[in-house]
């Protein structure tokens, strides 16, 4: 309610009975609506999670398209010892058979980086830096080789239906610190594959739906207010209480419900989202940390900013999304598209990561980096350039609040084709995602059609492993 | 949102159909997804131990699979309570599971409810109050019919299509090339939902309009549905084969999804993995569309007009050509004997140059050369980067000494030619001929000696001399003259000309710059007399006629009759009636013609910086999807597990010549045969759409997929009675939405006890309505209408500009720069079939009403209409809510609005009026304004 009680109750109160007559209305829309929102947990408001939890908000950073493995986070010496040699498989691209396929080599060397000693690959010396800080997880397994379920799966747990996405959970789970901001805010410069299904709410109410926010020159649009606040506030007092008659009638609808909380959060949007994009007060020394040219709103280094000013205002969960479902990671042709696609996030992660400790957020931040799935160690052609979707194992990270730093958590076989040890399904990521926050997967349900779901389906554990 | 943000690739070029094809089979699951619904032996059709790619009839048996069932409305205990049919089937599912229906809704409620349902736009105020005082038993037909027959009514049922057709008017990918005529599309599908063109029609023309009927423009204008998909830009050599194979495959997914209900593009790859559709039938369906291109067709939109007045102007000709017969039979051979007699052969020089008359005139890369009746031929159409013109001809002289070669200036050239290249040049590499007697004999090439012309661009290697060195590098050019008549004359070493006549083959060859095509060229040969670069030319025979008068014989019939032809225009009573008829002839009417984007056979093909051809000689199986896999070519065919009959039943086999082969036609014979083919599951899927776009949701939940990942229908029996009265009523769509909007099941109102909660808690008993948000367009429209600004112009191309004040369905959907105003609100982007759209809440939604320019200008617009700063407070607030809520304010609101705009101490007018609006800003921001309740 920051937003509101800012402004003084006194001309609130004085529009209230002057419009009506009399007190007509006990309080803003958001508390008469949160009453009325279905499930056991319903609204923004800030809820105390049910375990003590230690990360208060999550920064999630996914590349889209498939990072390579191999050639990023788990060292594959015997796929350079063996490139060109054919190794056997049982499927290919989705299907059975036995297929000969020949190893490639990894195209970026890696070494040990940091006081862990975790090897990183040449791809990334920036976020190699920060390998202290980071826990790797090099035995991650997705269900499905194409982009559409994959990306689905690693945001919602579901790999073929729409479902609640992972942020919309967290929204609902712990509601928002600050009613001014969106509790689960996205930024990206392009759609993802599945679009907007990658942070949809779906059955969960519709206020835990991700807000988008695109790079550039205006990333929110009508943000600036048309009428001075004071005027505006009245104007939405009376929208609150004309809609009130209305979701008098319907009690039992959460999208009215949400509707009245979209304007309340629209306002206090136009006064605290330009601050949040107002990068104007950042030193240059934040700016060279991650890269990020003054007055440039483009590029990962953009993202990763405003992802750190918007969970310094206590947006729950963020999620950046490089880049989108096309000119990405996806890496068919020739590996060496990673190149500019890693010069644009390397520095800009690895200096949101640095940012976040020396303000000491990392403390109560979870930072997650992954990707939908790997690619291929080996081609159907030996001198193929590119790489192959591989969903049989491929490598994440975690870092911050809760997580063992400097550690690395599972492997992969000698040649990284299927997890080695201490596999690690995405509903075990989801799963101990939820139980950094202080939730516990199981217990987080919401009752849809006929029976109560979760973000974990069926499955799910927590990854002891990767916990501090 | 801004349009522009949203700019770059929309799909990657890598493997996209991966992501998205069988990504679609995800897409069905955009809707909430209830529990498994697979029988056992369904759960993986693929993995199945009986699946060899074999269609069976258990998988026939799935429901969506089956005939109609014939289904009988069932008897209901409350009789009272039903309207039409429908209600019976909906009551019968109540009664069993001990459900009431809800109480009807307000007559206001209604009346909204459907206008914004049937046309998108609010009813008036005047309307609403006039069909709450009309009390007849009718009043609510008589409301829907007047709905149903608004034009408004296509241009909001035609949004929902046009989801389903992925509908765009741009390419896609990083270029996003317009399509700026594409529009057509869209305005068939408005123009049929109003004129209620049997769906049937709808499917047929959709598919195969230019197969049907290339005469009628709304045939042609349907088949842009095959072409409305994606397609990339700046195709290389080695991307054309996958590109196309992509292009036809967005053809058939969307066939598959829009009309079956099926994720048919999931097979592309290997057999469906749910669906009992085995690879091999894609592959025989895809080839179907082998053929199929994207082509701009000039289509006359007003072919009836046409041929009337066609008719009429032939009937004033005819008098017309009958003088001119009549004078050329009466008068002109007198006056020929007179010239004949003063002496004017002799008075006529011979002419050195003899006309060549082709008996052939071809061009290697299939340029078309038009003769334009002075001997020249205008090359057009395809204009080859090189080409060889070579003319054959007959002639009885002898002792030719030369050739000449014209190349002529047109307007219709760039500068006027004489050349085809971009800058109007030419470019003679080589000149060649051959002779032999025409009685036959071997053929020899002849020997060119001298050449000289009327300008040559240098004396080197573009000098008219170098076009008879052999090299294809060096040739006759004239740049920089421009837009003149040119000539060259390439003499012979020796005379040539055989006993008995010769045949003249002559090759005009153009390889040494690109598309240097000379655009008019003329041949003749030269005999006798000086062999000037301009000198006249005279047809053989001429020639020879005018030689014998002058040596004082006489004629034979077909000499005098050439020779008169050739004479007849020095004569001035000949030239009159002559004239009269050529200007009537110039004047005729011509069709007026428009480019439409069409997707059809046999009509050259849009290019977009694409090498290689535009489709493939035949559609191979692919395994794996790959092109580099072939697996022997697929003929064209239907699905296995919808045939009751042989495929050959509905086999159609065009007229010879046609420029289409018949597959799409064939396909969608089939797919509108409800007994024997697939029209059975086609009438199902659209019934379905329809309902869902009443109700909100479908009958069956996952309108793309009746397949066993979809869902079952609520009311089976319900849904194979309406579609079998769909079938049985000609295919009408309007009567289907009749008995939807009149049933009881459309009046409920949206009351929910507690009771009905716990016994139909996602209303899947329709015991209830759902209200549901507008969609995007439909809340713009209503802001538009309530605020008397809307510009009902229909039809014609959209625009980009979301400050129009059309209504929503005529902005230009381009892919790159959706319109932000509509995507804030879920509108879809369209690279798939949709069919159903996701309603988000979100606090920029709300951020648009409340700041959005244009929502304010329509609010002060409203306030005005409603005569704020006019009228009294009190009939400024009724009006208002009358404008937009089709009802009056209740005293509180009243006392509330009243309260707010005093409360801004708007003393003048002015600042009232700007209160006014801001109370109209508010009101488009309720709910009850932008749900449909």
């Amino acid at each position: 309610m920051n937003g509101f009680t800012r402004h003084g109750l006194g001309r609130r109160g004085f529009l209230r009975s002057l419009a009506a007559g009399t007190v007509l209305v006990p309080a803003l829309a958001s508390r008469m609506a949160a009453e009325t929102a279905g499930g056991a947990v319903g609204g923004l408001a800030a809820r105390p999670p049910l375990k003590a939890p230690k990360a208060k908000r999550v920064i999630f950073l996914y590349m889209s398209g498939g990072v390579s493995h191999v050639e990023s986070w788990d060292p594959k010496p015997a796929l350079t010892r063996d490139h060109g040699k054919t190794v056997s498989v049982d499927e290919f691209q989705g299907r059975k058979g036995d297929f000969k396929m020949f190893a490639k080599r990894p195209q970026w060397a890696f070494r040990p980086h940091g006081r862990c000693g975790t090897e990183v690959s040449e791809l990334f010396p920036h976020m190699a830096g920060c390998v202290d800080e980071l826990c790797v997880i090099r035995s991650m397994v997705s269900d499905h080789t194409n982009h559409y379920e994959a990306t689905l799966g690693i945001h919602t747990g579901s790999f073929t239906f729409a479902r609640p996405s992972l942020g919309s959970w967290v929204s609902y789970g712990l509601g928002t610190e600050n009613r001014n901001l969106p509790s689960f805010v996205v930024i990206a410069p392009r759609n993802p594959y599945a679009g907007g299904q990658v942070w949809a709410s779906d059955f969960l109410p519709a206020e835990h739906q991700g807000t988008l926010v695109v790079p550039g020159a205006e990333p929110v649009a009508n943000l600036r207010p048309r009428v001075v606040p004071g005027r505006q506030e009245a104007e939405l007092e009376a929208l609150a209480r004309m809609n009130r008659r209305h979701l008098g009638l319907r009690a039992d609808d959460p999208a009215l419900a949400a509707r009245m909380r979209s304007f309340e959060t629209a306002f206090g949007m136009q006064m605290e989202m330009p601050d949040v994009f107002d990068l104007s007060r950042e030193t240059d020394a934040t700016l060279r940390l991650y890269g990020l040219e003054r007055g440039s709103t483009k590029g990962f280094a953009w993202q990763c900013l405003v992802a750190r000013r918007l969970a310094e205002r206590g947006v729950r969960f963020v999620e950046l999304i490089d880049v989108g479902s096309s000119d990405n990671w996806d890496a068919h042709g020739d590996m060496e598209t990673h190149r500019p696609l890693a010069r644009n996030v390397d520095q800009a992660i690895a200096g949101l990561l640095k940012d976040l400790r020396s303000r000491g957020m990392l403390d109560d931040t979870l930072v997650v980096w992954t990707t939908e799935f790997g690619r291929t160690p080996f081609n159907a052609a030996a001198d193929a350039k590119g790489r192959e979707h591989h969903h049989w194992v491929f490598s994440s990270w975690l870092a911050g609040a809760g997580v063992r730093a400097g550690s690395v958590h599972g492997s992969s076989d000698e040649h990284g084709i299927r997890p080695a040890r201490d596999r690690v399904h995405v509903h075990d990521l989801h799963a101990t995602i939820l139980h950094l926050m202080g939730m516990d997967h199981e217990l987080l349900t919401f009752r849809h059609a006929g029976r109560d779901f979760r973000l974990t389906d069926v499955a799910g554990e927590v990854v002891k492993g990767v916990l501090a | 949102m801004k349009g522009a943000r949203r700019k770059g690739r929309l799909l990657g070029w890598g493997r996209w159909f991966l992501g998205l094809a069988c990504g679609a089979a995800g897409l069905c699951g955009v809707v909430h997804a209830e529990e498994p619904k697979l029988p056992a032996d369904h759960v993986n059709w693929l993995g199945r131990a009986t699946h060899k790619g074999q269609v069976t009839d258990a998988d026939r048996g799935w429901w969506s699979f089956r005939p109609l069932a014939r289904v009988t409305p069932p008897k209901v205990r409350d009789e009272a309570w039903v309207r039409t049919p429908v209600d019976r089937f909906v009551l019968a599912a109540m009664e069993a599971k001990g459900v009431r229906p809800a109480p009807e809704a307000p007559a206001r409620t209604l009346a909204r409810r459907a206008a914004l349902d049937v046309t998108g736009l609010p009813p008036s105020p005047e309307d609403v109050e006039a069909f709450e005082r009309d009390g007849a038993p009718d009043a609510w037909g008589r409301w829907v019919a007047r709905l149903l027959a608004s034009p408004a009514h296509g241009e909001r049922w035609a949004r929902h299509w046009l989801d389903v057709a992925r509908f765009a008017e741009s390419s896609g990918f990083e270029h996003d090339y317009d399509r700026p005529n594409a529009f057509h599309y869209r305005d068939f599908v408005i123009r049929a939902f109003n004129a209620d063109l049997p769906f049937d029609d709808f499917v047929r023309w959709q598919l195969a309009g230019d197969e049907h009927d290339a005469g009628n423009p709304m045939a042609m204008m349907a088949t842009g549905f095959l072409g409305a998909g994606v397609f990339p830009t700046q195709i290389t050599a080695n991307e054309v084969e996958r590109t196309r194979y992509d292009a036809m495959d967005d053809m058939l997914a969307t066939t598959g999804t829009a009309f079956l209900g099926l994720t048919v593009g999931c097979a592309r790859c290997h057999d469906h993995k749910f669906d009992p559709i085995p690879a091999r039938d894609y592959y025989r369906l895809l080839s179907t569309f082998t053929t199929t291109v994207r082509a701009e067709v000039d289509v006359d939109m007003d072919p009836e007009g046409y041929r009337g007045a066609k008719a009429i102007h032939d009937a004033e000709r005819r008098p017309l050509e009958e003088a001119l017969r009549r004078y050329e039979a009466t008068v002109l051979p007198g006056r020929l004997d007179a010239w004949v007699a003063s002496g004017g052969p002799a008075r006529l020089a011979e002419s050195a140059w003899e006309l060549v008359v082709p008996t052939e005139a071809k061009s290697q890369a299939g340029a078309t050369l038009r003769p334009l009746g002075d001997g020249s031929f205008l090359a057009e159409g395809k204009n080859g980067d090189t080409d060889r013109y070579t003319f054959v001809s007959r002639t009885d002289a002898r002792g030719v000494r030369a050739l000449r070669v014209e190349a002529l200036a047109h307007p219709s050239m760039t500068r006027g030619g004489p050349g085809r290249a971009d800058n109007g040049n030419i470019g003679l590499s080589r000149v060649r001929a051959w002779v032999r007697p025409a009685s036959g004999g071997e053929k020899r090439e002849v020997v060119f000696g001298k050449a000289w012309a009327t300008f040559e661009q240098n004396a080197g290697g573009l000098s008219v001399k170098s076009a008879l060195d052999g090299e294809r590098t060096t040739g006759w050019a004239v740049d920089p003259k421009f837009g003149e008549d040119h000539a060259a004359v390439f003499e012979l070493a020796e005379p040539v000309g055989f006993e008995g006549g010769t045949e003249w083959e002559v090759r005009l060859e153009f390889e040494l710059n690109t598309r240097h095509n000379i655009g008019r060229p003329r041949l003749s040969l030269g005999r006798g007399g000086e062999l000037a670069l301009k000198g006249a030319v005279m047809p053989g025979p001429v020639a020879e006629a005018l030689a014998a008068l002058r040596a004082g014989r006489g004629l034979d019939a077909g000499a005098r009759a050439a020779l008169m032809a050739w004479w007849r225009v020095e004569d001035p009573g000949w030239r009159e009636a002559s004239d009269r008829l050529e200007a009537h002839v110039k004047a005729a009417p011509k069709p007026s013609t428009t480019k439409v984007l069409a997707c059809a056979e046999g009509y050259p093909a849009v290019r977009m910086h694409t090498q290689g051809g535009d489709f493939l000689e035949a559609t191979h199986f692919l395994r794996r999807g790959s092109t580099e896999q072939k697996d022997g070519v697929a003929t064209p065919g239907l699905l296995s597990v919808l045939l009751r009959a042989p495929e050959d039943r509905w086999t159609w086999r065009p007229p010879e010549g046609a420029r289409h082969t018949g597959r799409r036609r064939t396909l969608a014979a089939w797919l509108t045969d409800a007994d024997q083919g697939a029209g059975h599951l086609v009438a199902r899927v659209i019934v379905n759409r329809v309902w869902q776009q009443h109700f909100g949701t479908g009958l069956v939940a996952t309108p793309n997929d009746f397949g066993t990942q979809g869902a079952r229908p609520t009311h089976p029996e319900l849904l194979d009675w309406l579609a079998g009265e769909l079938v049985r009523g000609g295919w009408r769509l309007k009567p289907l939405h009749r008995l939807i909007l009149e049933s009881a099941t459309y009046r409920q109102s949206a009351a929910l006890d507690a009771m009905k909660r716990a016994a139909d808690p996602s209303n899947a008993l329709w015991s209830r309505w759902t209200p549901r948000r507008l969609e995007a367009e439909a809340l713009r429209d209503a802001m538009l209408a309530a605020s008397g600004v809307l510009d009902p112009a229909m039809y014609g191309r959209g625009t980009l500009d979301p400050a129009t004040r059309r209504r929503s369905v005529y902005l230009t959907v381009k892919r790159s720069q959706l319109v932000g105003d509509m995507v804030a609100f879920d509108a879809p982007e369209p690279l798939t079939s949709q069919a159903r759209r996701p309603v988000t809440t979100v606090a920029p939604q709300a951020l648009l009403i409340m700041n959005g320019p244009h929502v304010r200008s329509w609010a002060e617009a409203m306030a005005r209409r409603a005569g704020a700063g006019r009228d009294a407070d009190e009939a400024v607030a009724r009006r208002l809510y009358g404008l937009a809520l089709g009802r009056d304010p209740t005293a509180r609101e009243q006392a509330a609005a009243l309260a707010y705009v005093r409360g801004r101490g708007a003393s003048d007018g002015g600042a009232r009026a700007r209160a006014w609006a801001d109370v109209g800003q508010v009101i488009f921001g309720l709910d009850e304004f932008a749900y449909l309740e």
